[in-house]
């Protein structure tokens, strides 16, 4: 470029380089930035900032140290993770090589192409052993298709927790620490009535606490009573053809109204407005007797206040129980949790993989249970040989029921991982939000919640579906870990 | 880029240097407006373009269809529409008003040559500056009916908190996101039209004084008639961000109980950053766009019609 400056003042020359330099930062704009070249020995995950978070970033710089890998560890909120991932995807760009996956996302990121089947990476492992990991977690949160798309960093069923102090002092029996045909959704709800209007320690004591708030909260935890109950979100989902037609209205899904809206009149009001830690920072207070919720909060109530590491006054007063079941139904267990992928815009899937193996090992997830800070906080293992090493047991000694309860566990019934999950789920928890307020009849509320699915299931093209269907069985997974 | 600079005596003709003389005005301001049309034409454009297609994330990573007018169907038969629609123009329209109106009350106040003004000038412009999130947050504690401060206060009060607590209730959740808006925003009024009224001239007001008018006639007749462009101007602008509140909502009720405290703003983001319904969310910001336009341009008629610019 030239620029004749012979006739121009010095005022027109800072004027022409002002312009330019305008237009030069508008086109800086206007082209999308590459990322600053990736170290080759650097791998980048991306994390939700959950529990088992800390005890995995307390590790890392053992894992640097042996490899020689720089670990850019990075975690967001749930939302703000879910967002992030999704920018990335849909503009193309790499942001990670390795990411956090919530068993509902699986689905959409395997079917978009946006993370990688892990399935070849598994196969040419000679040291990789599938057969250790709890067959219903794998099935639940990390098989779409018959692929498997992430590896189990930490898993989630859910259980009972209750006051041993409590129970002891108003002369209740224990509830259980196995399934069984006398510990019923209605005995349970019986047991809390035994302790409405009740002191202790010369305060008002609350039989339980829910979670109100919608959408997820709420859901989360009501879809343990609808699934204990047989109840079914979908027409046939996951067993092949998927057939989506919303089944809301089926005396399952009332019954299972009716019963959480008891559990809420033994709650404290307010929890109308609870999140996922309000509720367990409720019984970690010291005035609730009995509650149940995903089994972080097994551990994650000896803290006063969330992941504090401050001790609560009820640590060593509670113990855990198995989840009721209804009469006559097969119990069925909700499951959850994270796993770890890889993104296919990652440069580094091998350096990827490596870091997956090494976090969900056995070895490594030892370790995290093993970390001392914030009260010992993890032991969300889809590993079977974890829940019997004594090691371990010996600070989680809620080990067996957190077991048990994970190997009743399926995920993909109780809260279906189908493309548009979320769209659903809004209407379900704020229709579940507003029965537990309002004095409408659970039918009627469920029958316009079915309708909302129906609208929306029609408008994001899933009725009638027209993709291919999958048989998605948890034999199938079976079968596909005996064949690695 | 390789540049070289060389003098010549004679490089411009005298009709291109006319030109450039002539037209230097707005070749100046030309990477300005391509900026604006880049960063707000565009994406309102590509809404448009989106609007009339299916593409959820969720289902696939491409628009599947074009759907025409579906996706407007859809957002107004959604089921918060009209609860959303009804909550943002309560919120908007209250929280605008009253802002302003204890805004006026603060800068008034500040005007007064009163010990420590100068801290309580600094102090004041701190809750603006802090994001709602964090606002939001402090507030979810605040409202705790287990011994946050405000439902003490109330109930120290006399005044009745219900049950299941001020953010529990359908009768006081939309209450409670009002006056935390109020908390924040009112003070940006304040410094605003505090600002504004130190323009007034001294000797306007010395000769009403004179002319013994009470200090409501010189509010009514002298002051706020000449910041009058000013408090028009910030009450719109306030109403356009009020129309857009989600993030308050989102950590204090997530558009609970029920519907009472959903707005248009989080609607949005639910179907955005929730759903990744791109199609709907689209049609949604469009519709949203036109209500507020609509809103505004009834407003700027109305305050404007005596004005000269």
């Amino acid at each position: 470029m030239t620029i004749d400056i012979g006739n121009m003042s010095r005022r027109d020359l800072l004027k022409s380089a002002s312009v330019a330099a305008l237009v030069a930062g508008a086109g800086s704009l206007a082209v999308p930035r590459r990322g600053a070249a990736q170290d080759a020995n650097t791998v980048r995950v991306l994390s939700v900032e959950d529990p088992f978070f800390f005890s995995m970033k307390a590790l890392v710089p053992e894992y640097e140290k042996e490899t020689g890998i720089k670990v850019e560890l990075e975690s967001l909120s749930y939302d703000a993770l879910q967002s992030r991932l999704v920018s990335a995807f849909v503009a193309k760009t790499s942001d990670a090589d390795v990411i956090v996956v919530d068993q509902m996302w699986l689905g959409q990121y395997l079917d978009n192409g946006w993370i990688i089947s892990l399935n070849d990476f598994i196969a040419k492992d000679n040291e990789f052993d599938l057969s250790d990991f709890i067959p219903e977690v794998l099935y639940s949160s990390n098989m779409w298709r018959g692929q498997v798309g992430t590896l189990p960093v930490a898993a989630y069923a859910q259980g009972v927790m209750y006051r041993k102090d409590v129970f002891d002092e108003l002369g209740i029996a224990a509830p259980p620490t196995e399934t069984s045909e006398d510990w019923t959704w209605t005995k349970y709800v019986d047991t809390l009535k035994s302790m409405e209007g009740k002191s202790f320690g010369g305060k008002p004591l609350f039989p339980t606490v829910v979670c109100g708030s919608q959408p997820s909260p709420i859901v989360h935890m009501f879809t343990q009573v609808s699934a204990s109950h047989g109840a079914n979100w979908f027409k046939s989902f996951p067993a092949a053809p998927w057939d989506f037609a919303p089944q809301l209205t089926s005396p399952a899904w009332i019954k299972s109204v009716e019963v959480y809206r008891q559990l809420y009149k033994l709650s404290p009001p307010e929890a109308i407005n609870y999140v996922w830690f309000d509720a367990g920072t409720r019984f970690a207070k010291g005035d609730i007797g009995m509650f149940y919720w995903w089994t972080p909060y097994f551990y994650l109530i000896k803290n006063s206040g969330y992941m504090t590491g401050k001790k609560s006054d009820i640590m060593d007063k509670y113990a855990t129980a198995a989840l009721p079941k209804a009469e006559g139904v097969p119990q069925t267990v909700s499951l959850g949790g994270w796993s770890l992928g890889i993104p296919s815009s990652s440069e580094r899937q091998e350096a990827g993989y490596a870091f997956i193996k090494w976090a969900t090992s056995k070895a490594t997830q030892k370790k995290m249970a093993l970390w001392p800070d914030l009260n010992y906080q993890f032991s969300d293992f889809a590993r079977v040989s974890l829940y019997q090493d004594e090691e371990v047991k010996a600070i989680y000694p809620y080990l067996d029921v957190q077991y048990a309860m994970m190997k009743q566990g399926n995920g993909k019934v109780t809260r279906p991982p189908v493309p548009g999950y979320t769209a659903v789920e809004s209407v379900l928890g704020l229709t579940l939000n507003q029965l537990l307020t309002g004095t409408e009849e659970p039918k009627t509320g469920l029958e316009r919640a079915n309708s909302l699915f129906e609208s929306i299931l029609k408008g994001n093209l899933m009725i009638p579906y027209q993709k291919d269907s999958y048989a998605d069985t948890l034999d199938g997974a079976k079968a596909l870990m005996v064949k690695k | 880029m390789h540049t070289t600079i060389v003098r010549s005596p004679r490089a411009l003709g005298p009709a291109r240097k006319s030109f450039i003389r002539r037209n230097l005005p707005y070749l100046l301001i030309a990477p300005s407006v391509v900026m604006l049309l880049a960063l707000i034409a565009y994406p309102l454009l590509f809404a448009l373009r989106s609007s009339f297609y299916f593409w959820n994330l969720q289902i696939g990573p491409e628009p599947l269809q074009f759907v025409g007018f579906e996706n407007y169907v859809q957002a107004f038969n959604a089921f918060d529409f009209r609860a959303a629609l009804t909550n943002t123009l309560i919120l908007s329209i209250l929280g605008t008003a009253l802002e302003f109106i204890f805004g006026l009350a603060i800068a008034l106040i500040l005007l007064k040559a009163l010990p420590g003004m100068n801290v309580v000038r600094a102090l004041l412009i701190l809750p603006t500056t802090i994001a709602p999130i964090v606002v939001g947050f402090l507030f979810r504690y605040l409202y705790d009916p287990g011994g946050g401060l405000l439902s003490w206060v109330l109930q120290s009060l006399w005044l009745p908190v219900p049950a299941e607590g001020i953010l529990g209730s359908p009768s006081t959740a939309l209450a409670a996101i009002l006056f935390v808006d109020i908390w924040q925003w009112t003070p940006f009024f304040a410094i605003v039209l505090y600002a504004s009224l130190l323009a007034v001239p001294d000797e306007i007001l010395e000769a009403a004084r004179l002319d013994r008018a009470s200090a409501w006639t010189i509010l009514m007749r002298i002051k706020l008639p000449l910041i009058k462009r000013t408090a028009i101007i910030i009450v719109m602008l306030r109403f356009m961000q009020i129309f857009n509140t989600f993030d308050t909502v989102l950590v204090l009720t997530r558009g609970g109980p029920g519907t009472s405290t959903r707005t248009l703003g989080y609607s949005l983001y639910e179907q955005g950053l929730v759903n990744f319904n791109i199609g709907l969310v689209s049609a949604m910001t469009w519709i949203t766009v036109l209500i507020v336009n609509v809103i505004v341009a009834l407003y700027v008629f109305f305050a404007f019609r005596n004005e000269e610019w």
